[in-house]
């Protein structure tokens, strides 16, 4: 299998904070990779690096093929081939869900409307709303939001998918619809994808790897199964001590 | 000497005249106080994450030296009186544009100036309203812009933009009365709007009661078109 992300040696700074040190992490055509870690260990730079919505300070980032930083004017084709969600599911206001789905194939991809539109129907059914294709974000359910964002982040057609915490905003009744569309789409369509999480359950059911950072590095990783089960660091165990399991 | 009321009928056409001239000073000066502020309230924003991407290399300089030339724009007009404003392009820059070598003729038309003033005037206060509107949009939005690939110019019409206008309203609506009224500083300069034919006829008849009441009612009249055109847009666009 081939690698589709790939990162050597990235660091990543702030000003003179340095929050992702020596990082080498890459990900493989089809995998599932669950990135856990306490807040502030760099794991949501991390994948937010993978689309360069944070540029890496240093080091080397393969996306696709592309090359960052050499090929860093090539940023809009890395974006195409990596979709991402966002904690706060980020829908833009001012559009209806189907506009919203359809809004990356029209702009993005330059695809005609009425194709554009058929794909956004067709994955607005995939996440079971298409009876609420012509509401605006603001009168759907956090749930509903953030599904409208993964079938938004499917439509251009990427890759590689990312998901900064999909679920840590939603209350708790709804964490479930949108963990059940994470796993179709990694089961039913074979789905690159890259997960930030704490749902330990989604990790073990399809993550094919779970990584465990801490201070900006790379601790632990495994097959999920076995890391959650017989931690090797201290940090792990105790963090792990701490997350719910669902 | 009671109210009369054929005094108002009397100096009508002529408040009318200069109103029409006031309409069109203020028309002509906020759209192109659009135009100006636009490119100000981006400009003073250029290259900052509010627009996407940070730029590197040449396009950085650049856009550290639109920031800094709008700024200054903006600070200057923002810092002097627009009856300075207007004096200076009527009676100063003239003579300046005389100074030039091979230049012995130059008038500015007093109209010409006073569209220019407001045009100048109201888009350095633009330019604050569309760089605060365009600052106040979630920076999630545009991160999800960003992700799915789309350049920077479609970022702004498409997700941008369409969110910072509807926020822009109200104050826009504000700005442009406000500049409305400005127009009657003019009568310095000499235009014939409606203040100073107010001031004309009332130097010749003695009735400033009936005159300038008849003045404020159709400032009044003009700027409430104004601000019920602003409300219809507002009630047609949702605010986020």
């Amino acid at each position: 299998m081939t690698n589709i992300v790939e990162m050597k040696n990235v660091c990543k700074s702030y000003g003179d904070t340095e929050v992702l040190h020596n990082i080498d992490f890459s990900v493989a055509e089809g995998e599932v990779v669950v990135i856990i870690g306490p807040s502030g260990s760099g794991k949501s730079t991390l994948i937010r690096c993978i689309n360069c919505l944070e540029m890496i300070t240093s080091g080397e980032l393969i996306v696709d093929g592309i090359m960052i930083p050499a090929e860093r004017k090539r940023v809009r084709q890395v974006r195409l081939e990596v979709g991402m969600v966002f904690q706060q599911f980020n829908l833009f206001p001012h559009l209806s869900a189907l506009d919203n789905v359809a809004f990356g194939p029209i702009r993005a991809r330059n695809i005609k409307k009425p194709e554009a539109y058929r794909i956004a129907e067709e994955l607005l059914g995939k996440v079971g709303l298409e009876e609420f294709k012509e509401k605006l974000p603001g009168e759907l359910s956090g749930g509903q939001q953030q599904r409208v964002a993964i079938a938004r982040a499917l439509a251009v057609n990427p890759k590689v998918m990312l998901f900064d915490e999909p679920t840590s905003a939603l209350d708790p009744e709804m964490i479930g619809e949108v963990l059940d569309v994470m796993k179709s789409i990694a089961k039913d369509s074979g789905m690159t994808m890259v997960v930030v999480t704490h749902e330990m359950g989604f990790a073990s059911q399809v993550g094919d790897r779970l990584i465990f950072m801490d201070d900006g590095r790379i601790v632990e990783e495994g097959k999920p199964s076995e890391v959650m089960k017989n931690p090797e660091s201290e940090r792990l165990t105790d963090f792990l001590g701490h997350v719910k399991h669902h | 000497m009671g109210f009369e009321f054929s005094v108002i009928l009397e100096s009508l056409p002529a408040l009318l005249t200069g109103a029409k001239l006031t309409w069109l000073i203020t028309l002509l000066g906020i759209s192109g106080g659009m135009c100006i502020g636009v490119l100000a309230g981006l400009g003073r924003i250029a290259g900052s994450v509010y627009l996407g991407d940070e730029p590197h290399g040449f396009a950085r300089q650049l856009s550290t030296a639109t920031r800094y030339l709008s700024a200054g724009f903006v600070e200057s007009i923002r810092g002097t009186p627009i009856i300075v404003q207007a004096m200076f392009l009527y009676f100063a820059f003239p003579m300046m544009v005389r100074m030039l070598p091979n230049v012995d003729q130059f008038r500015m038309e007093a109209l010409t100036a006073a569209i220019i003033t407001i045009m100048v005037n109201a888009g350095a206060y633009i330019a604050e309203i569309v760089r605060g509107a365009v600052v106040s949009v979630h920076k999630g939005l545009v991160e999800a812009g960003l992700s799915l690939g789309i350049s920077r110019y479609q970022l702004i019409r498409y997700v941008i933009g369409p969110i910072a206008i509807r926020r822009m309203i109200p104050p826009l609506g504000n700005q442009f009365i406000i500049s409305l009224k400005d127009t009657s500083l003019f009568i310095v300069i000499g235009v014939g709007e409606l203040t100073r034919q107010g001031q004309e006829i009332m130097a010749s008849n003695f009735r400033a009661l009936e005159i300038w009441l008849t003045v404020a009612v159709i400032y009044l009249l003009m700027t409430t078109v104004l601000a019920s055109t602003l409300r219809h847009f507002e009630r047609k666009m949702k605010i986020f």
